[in-house]
């Protein structure tokens, strides 16, 4: 097994406390919250504001489909700072990007790009993921083992979202490290801006995220002014020509836009497959299954995302007075919505902590579901399709090679390495 | 009864064709269109399924239909 089961009493459970997550006791302290206090509030702190967590389905649903009533425009993560001259650069974007914006504007928005992302075009691009990540496996075919996240899990994602963008690929790995920096921010391992004896901090953890946040506008200015002058098959160009109310979007607009994309384009789906291949490995008798069915690959994959729901929360802020789950939540009130815990909810899911890839009905809600539905689900889905076909196709034996080492976040559930091991290829 | 499909938020997936094929049609354009006047009430459970599974909540009944 990966997690090492530990029993948690209700007190010890701090949804604030990412050092939790990191030693996946994750699943627990969701068990225990949906048992024992379904609409729970983290107090206030000196430096953050409260928090109401909402861990059952019926309550996210709520949530979700009232964007009028719970907005996105405060920021979508947990933490906010009680003063705001702490905010961090990332938090500038509030209100800027899809992610953080409310309707109507949201919808206009989104409209300017959606088409690149139904399901037509995403089954356009099945060829050109397949040879990506077949390239990829290429180059680790012959070693018979490998950093799996490193080598992977994190290079068929960027080079998708990349792609897309019209990215050069030398400029893959500053992309990847810079993502690491905004949305593993927390994490020491990322925190390389500092020297080793001050990481770990929240201070550490701020200036990783506003170095990652910076240094990632400084690369997109560039490439926007290059992109002006010199219009390609992109989206970043398509931004460019784009108007929304009649009105061309701002250089300002078009950054945060370029910063959306590149994170969620490739964080999200890494840590799917990584959490995913977990699965896998503590379930041999699902792999097998799928050895013998390959046509599970469409439930296995949803089941993928259901049991791993690599993006953990999203917040709101309510916009007025709203009940949800039999409590009153108060305008102005943050609100948290548990993704791992809603996709686990005994009352929809039988079964929920068992990973079981023929799941149906598999009604999940680990891409958003209304408004803020994920833009990129079908290449997500698509990614991890062409994934587990491939590498089971030619590394059947894989297996674990040493532990893994997870995220310290509440953000992402995410997976820094997993080493593997399998025969080589001759 | 009516039912509508909000076509700035219909994204493609389809869903709604996949509950109620007589109700929906996704068309090369990549929006679902309601082929129906009137929803029978043989139908209207598979509507409100539809309703319920749309990802981007693009569907609803039409008020006082």
């Amino acid at each position: 097994m990966t997690t090492i089961p530990q029993s948690l009493t209700l007190e010890e459970i701090d949804l604030n406390d990412d050092g939790l997550f990191e030693r996946g006791l994750g699943p627990e302290m969701f068990k225990i919250l949906r048992r024992e206090d379904p609409v729970s509030w983290t107090p206030a702190t000196e430096e953050l504001v409260g928090h109401w967590n909402f861990v059952r389905y019926e309550d996210v649903l709520t949530v979700s489909r009232h964007p009028e009533v719970f907005g996105s425009e405060k920021g979508i993560v947990q933490f906010y700072p009680a003063k705001e001259e702490m905010l961090t650069a990332a938090e500038a974007g509030n209100g800027k990007m899809l992610i953080t914006m409310d309707p109507p504007r949201h919808v206009k928005l989104r409209r300017l790009v959606n088409k690149g992302f139904t399901p037509r075009a995403v089954a356009a691009m099945e060829p050109h993921i397949r040879e990506i990540t077949n390239t990829l496996l290429d180059t680790i075919a012959k070693k018979g083992g490998s950093d799996f996240v490193i080598d992977v899990a994190s290079q068929i994602p960027l080079a998708v979202i990349c792609g897309m963008m019209g990215l050069e690929q030398k400029d893959w790995p500053l992309m990847f490290q810079l993502t690491n920096k905004v949305l593993g921010s927390g994490d020491p391992e990322y925190q390389t801006d500092l020297p080793e004896d001050q990481r770990g901090t929240q201070e550490a953890a701020n200036l990783t995220g506003n170095m990652g946040t910076m240094q990632m506008f400084g690369f997109f200015a560039q490439t926007l002014q290059d992109r002006r002058v010199n219009r390609r098959d992109d989206l970043i160009s398509l931004l460019c020509e784009s108007a929304l109310d009649g009105e061309a979007l701002s250089d300002e607009d078009i950054l945060w836009f370029c910063f959306l994309l590149i994170l969620a384009g490739n964080e999200t789906t890494r840590n799917a497959m990584s959490g995913g291949l977990l699965a896998f490995f503590d379930n041999p008798s699902e792999r097998e299954r799928l050895r013998e069915h390959p046509e599970y690959i469409d439930s296995a994959v949803e089941e993928v995302v259901r049991y791993v729901s690599p993006v953990m929360h999203m917040a709101r802020v309510a916009l007025s007075d709203y009940v949800v789950g039999g409590q009153a939540i108060t305008k102005g009130e943050r609100v948290v919505m548990w993704y791992p815990s809603v996709n686990r909810d005994e009352s929809v899911f039988p079964d929920g902590e068992v990973f079981n890839i023929t799941r149906s009905p598999n009604e999940h809600l680990a891409f958003g579901i209304g408004e803020h539905f994920c833009l990129g689900a079908g290449f997500a889905r698509l990614e991890l399709k062409i994934l587990f076909e491939e590498m089971f196709r030619r590394f059947p034996d894989i297996q674990m090679d040493g532990p893994v080492e997870r995220l310290r976040s509440s953000f992402i559930g995410g997976i820094k390495h997993l080493p593997v091991k399998f025969t080589p290829e001759a | 009864m009516k039912v509508q499909v909000n076509h700035d938020k219909c994204e493609g997936h389809g869903k709604c064709q996949m509950a109620a094929p007589e109700v929906f049609e996704l068309r090369d354009d990549d929006l679902s269109y309601v082929r129906v006047d009137d929803v029978s009430e043989e139908f209207a459970p598979r509507v409100e399924r539809a309703i319920r599974l749309c990802p981007r909540q693009a569907i609803s009944w039409v008020q006082g239909s």
